[in-house]
């Protein structure tokens, strides 16, 4: 991405930010979002973020699906999730999954050159 | 006459709003223990900015006109993917979508103030302090310390979280790239993600994003995601729905 590009990204994710936090700061005090909305909101930011980090964990570096336990980046991060779900602590969750990564990687008991 | 009429209102407005030295540091108190946390999740999202191609001046502008660890981490690969602006900002408008339930429960107390004092209270207002506040000030109602308390949560957290990511951004151009640090931004947003799962049908919609997000991986323009996103949010509307009437049925 060319770097004029990248400026762009950062104020659009700026205005992003700020139409979602102040915008009902500043007219909030005349509108109230109607249930329905509400509900569909509450499943948006969980979806979002599951659709971002999936890939992440289940492709392999050309784009291929691997869901074997020899992808360590899959392995790292169920590692992670049960951390996480044990403890609720998520700098703790961050250095457990990347030090199984990192093992992982350097070891390279999988031999898939990562 | 009319200074005498306007001036007992403009007096219990400063009331209100003054600062109240007391408040303030009962609100830095109750967010001091978050303070670390946040500094280290914006250590996170500093290193992994620089190792997904931003330069220093990038990264550092980023944060500070964005301030949305969640945003900033989701937009990173797709500006590594050369995704258009139009799907980098949906994605992150939907990532940030559950401030606008936060703000909407936030910004009645604060409606007396000037617009310019709204605009960037809740720019500068995030999940942790959101609750924190709201655990304190449950009612609407005006009350003198109300904003002087609100200032001591969000102002030490901003600055926890600026400093937690230039430290990170410094530190990221330091580091190989082989050791994949943004793989951190990663297990970062499964923290995030895991507490948003609220419910049977927000776990069916997250499953069904996550599946869907892989298997439209290819598609055009990072497409795939947005897809995904939404075949997993009406997933879990149908499931709860689904659910909603048979309970219904039964009862």
């Amino acid at each position: 991405m060319a770097d004029w590009d990248i400026w762009t990204v950062i104020a659009v994710l700026g205005v992003a930010t700020a139409s979602t936090r102040s915008a009902l700061w500043m007219v909030g005090h005349r509108v109230t979002i109607p249930r329905r909305v509400q509900e569909m909101l509450r499943f948006a930011p969980a979806c979002a973020l599951a659709a971002i980090v999936a890939p992440d964990f289940m492709l392999g570096p050309q784009g291929d699906i691997q869901l074997a336990v020899t992808n360590p980046k899959l392995l790292a991060g169920i590692v992670a999730l049960a951390y996480y779900l044990w403890r609720r602590n998520m700098l703790q969750t961050i250095v457990v999954g990347m030090l199984v990564f990192t093992v992982l990687r350097v070891s390279d008991v999988f031999h898939n050159g990562l | 006459m009319n200074g005498a009429r306007l001036d007992p209102g403009m007096e219990r407005g400063n009331d209100v709003d003054g600062h109240d030295p007391a408040a303030w540091r009962e609100g830095f108190q109750v967010g001091l223990p978050t303070l670390f946390g946040l500094g280290a999740w914006g250590m996170v999202v500093g290193v992994a900015m620089v190792k997904s191609g931003l330069t220093v001046l990038q990264a550092s502008a980023m944060t500070l006109v964005v301030y949305s660890g969640s945003a900033q981490l989701a937009s990173l690969p797709l500006i590594a993917a050369g995704a258009p602006v139009g799907v980098i900002f949906a994605t992150a408008f939907v990532v940030n979508l559950r401030f606008v339930i936060f703000s909407a429960l936030l910004a009645p107390h604060f409606s007396q103030l000037p617009l310019f004092q709204r605009f960037y209270l809740g720019h500068i207002s995030g999940d942790l302090t959101t609750a924190l506040f709201l655990q304190r000030y449950p009612r609407t109602a005006p009350e003198r310390g109300k904003l002087s308390f609100l200032k001591g949560l969000l102002y030490p957290s901003w600055v926890a979280w600026q400093v937690g990511t230039f430290v990170g951004i410094f530190l990221g151009s330091a580091v190989p790239t082989e050791w994949q640090l943004g793989f951190a931004g990663t297990l970062a947003i499964l923290c995030i993600l895991v507490p948003l799962i609220i419910n049977g049908a927000a776990l069916c919609g997250v499953l069904v994003a996550s599946i869907v997000s892989v298997l439209a991986h290819g598609l055009p323009y990072k497409l795939g995601l947005l897809v995904a996103v939404l075949v997993g949010m009406v997933t879990a509307i149908v499931v709860e729905e689904t659910r909603g009437r048979r309970k219904v049925g039964h009862g």
